[in-house]
């Protein structure tokens, strides 16, 4: 079975006339990896050497480095909760705690949990800290009263 | 000055107004008669103006923008106009509001830009987790290529440029100039030795001017009304104005544009409205986290412009001022910080990539009650042995942590001797 769908390779063909070198593409095509399957698998990394001559460390080395591309299968939903300076002032911390309460109590009902959830270095809303987001939404001003009912637009609780 | 500074809006002009990204709305007000004006001046010319309306870099380190542009060699060839719009110094989220506001002011700043420099080819860098405001630029990039902003012979006067958007993938470092380079050019973010200056010798290989997403903004206004009424805004050294973005425990934490030299408390008590109910002022970060922290009694009088801050000993930064309520524990503060450096170091030099480990390692043990006094004259002694000793800016994550040890010891010790016993994080 081929590894990328066709229109997949369309895109990563895109990308590698858009920029001015095919190395200064790696980013870009690893983000479209990323939409598409959700994480960035091996497999992924040696079809991107073997068929498109991307070499297979130069785009290790990108996908390790960065943080946002995930080399593990995630959760559905991967929540990115900012736990910086202003968010932390702001209460983000405690809400982190609700969030993991809510994880927890997923998997009580015995249910493999689709939430994820990392704290991540400055989202630049600082104006609505504390803030996180759920895969690509932005979510502001979460506090411990009211992230379980963001949470429950997602996945309610089992 | 008094309570009648008057606000200029250049980069927040069109603020309030309905459907403010377009370009029908853009143009309306204003929008891309610059470039018109531009385009039939000679690129030395707009080096000029640029140069002698004193604008500087608004990126952080307030570096004069129009020498950097005259730094570019005249020589036939690729020259690249990197846009840095990745806004990732914590508390800073100035840029994110000129893409809400007005991409298109981007754009044509740009545009501009590219034309003064020689560029034929631009990039707007944009942190990943910009999602909808990459989306805006891209919208507001396909307008102009439409009609004729972008593209060949654009307004038929014989200049071609090129404009694209990159999306970072969540890396700190790749806001410091040539660490963006290193990314754009497909590796890790990784900064570079720097002669050879990005000027001379950037993107792959050629001439490349980076310049933060604030100071491309406000060229069109520069060009369009000349450089002495940029001038006439702020103060003598540093004109014109700047966005400030302030946040913490405000009635109206936000993006305010105001000249150059306004009175930081007024900001703070005026246009952010004053703290909330209950809290107490502790201390400001003044610049972004890489500022150190002041005290109320150093802020009472201070003007936000480079001088006055500098010689505050902190710095003006990115623009970014955050506020330290009075609950706030310094120690936790302290570890957040440096948290978040040890994260985002790159790991190419050994003071920066260790030296940041060390001080969070030690700060485990003030939470672990393993520390003694003594731990704070080593974290200090580190600091020491980074700053100004690696290829970038980053090790220099040691000036707030110096700052805190020099305002705030006697809180550090009496943590250490107290033995606290408070759960880990409890804020509030």
């Amino acid at each position: 079975m081929a590894v990328f769908t066709p229109q997949i390779e369309e895109k990563i063909e895109h990308y590698l006339q858009r920029y001015e070198t095919r190395r200064s593409a790696i980013l870009p095509i690893l983000h479209v990896i990323q939409d598409e399957y959700g994480w960035i698998k091996d497999e992924h990394i040696k079809e991107l050497d073997e068929k498109f001559q991307l070499h297979r460390v130069h785009v290790q080395e990108v996908a390790t480095f960065y943080s946002m591309y995930r080399l593990k299968e995630p959760k559905k939903f991967r929540i990115l909760f900012c736990d910086n300076v202003v968010c932390c002032i702001m209460g983000a911390k405690q809400t982190m705690a609700k969030v993991q309460e809510y994880i927890v109590a997923y998997e009580k009902a015995g249910k493999d949990c689709p939430f994820s959830l990392e704290g991540v270095p400055c989202l630049g809303v600082c104006d609505g800290a504390p803030a996180m987001l759920i895969n690509k939404d932005r979510h502001l001003k979460i506090n411990p009263d009211n992230v379980a009912e963001y949470m429950e637009r997602y996945a309610p609780l089992p | 000055m008094g309570d009648t500074i008057t606000k200029v809006k250049i980069l927040t002009q069109y603020e309030g107004m309905s459907n403010s990204r377009s370009l029908s709305t853009y143009k309306e007000h204003g929008g891309y008669e610059a470039l018109a004006v531009a385009l039939k001046k000679s690129p030395d010319e707009i080096v000029s103006i640029v140069k002698d309306s004193g604008l500087r870099g608004r990126g952080g380190a307030g570096f004069p923008t129009g020498l950097k542009w005259s730094f570019v060699p005249k020589t036939e060839g690729k020259k690249y106009l990197l846009c840095n719009n990745d806004e990732g110094e914590p508390g800073t989220f100035k840029d994110r509001y000129i893409l809400e506001l007005s991409p298109h002011m981007l754009i044509e700043g740009m545009i501009i830009s590219a034309f003064a420099v020689g560029a034929q080819k631009g990039y707007v860098y944009t942190r990943c987790e910009f999602f909808d405001e990459i989306k805006w630029l891209d919208d507001a990039i396909k307008e102009a290529y439409e009609a004729g902003y972008l593209g060949k012979n654009i307004l038929g006067l014989g200049f071609d440029f090129d404009l694209d958007q990159y999306q970072g993938a969540g890396a700190y470092i790749c806001g410091e100039e040539t660490g963006l380079i290193s990314s754009l050019e497909g590796k890790k973010g990784q900064p570079k030795l720097k002669p050879p200056f990005p000027a001379v010798s950037g993107y792959l290989g050629c001439p490349t001017v980076v310049n933060n997403t604030e100071t491309l903004s406000a060229v069109p206004w520069i060009v369009k009304n000349g450089s002495d009424a940029y001038r006439a805004i702020g103060t003598e050294k540093s004109p014109g104005t700047k966005l400030f973005s302030i946040s913490g425990p405000l009635k109206n934490p936000g993006v305010f544009e105001v000249p150059l030299g306004y009175p930081m408390m007024k900001l703070v008590e005026e246009d952010a409205g004053g703290l909330l109910e209950g809290e107490e002022l502790k201390a400001i970060i003044p610049g972004g986290l890489s500022a150190p922290v002041l005290l109320p009694e150093d802020v009472k009088d201070l003007t936000l412009d480079y001088e006055a801050i500098a010689a505050s000993k902190s710095m003006l930064g990115s623009g970014a001022i955050t506020i330290i309520p009075k609950r706030q524990c310094m120690v936790e503060l302290l570890k957040l910080i440096m948290d978040f450096y040890h994260h985002e170091s790159c790991g190419q030099c050994t003071p920066c990539r260790e030296g940041t480990g060390w001080i969070t390692n030690i700060l485990e043990g003030f939470f672990d009650k393993s520390a003694t006094v003594d731990d704070i004259d080593q974290i200090y002694a580190i600091c020491q042995q980074m700053a100004g000793r690696t290829i970038c800016a980053l090790s220099d994550a040691a000036m707030p942590t110096v700052g805190i040890i020099n305002k705030f010891r006697d809180e550090l010790v009496s943590y250490i001797e107290r033995g606290t016993e408070r759960e880990r994080f409890s804020y509030i």
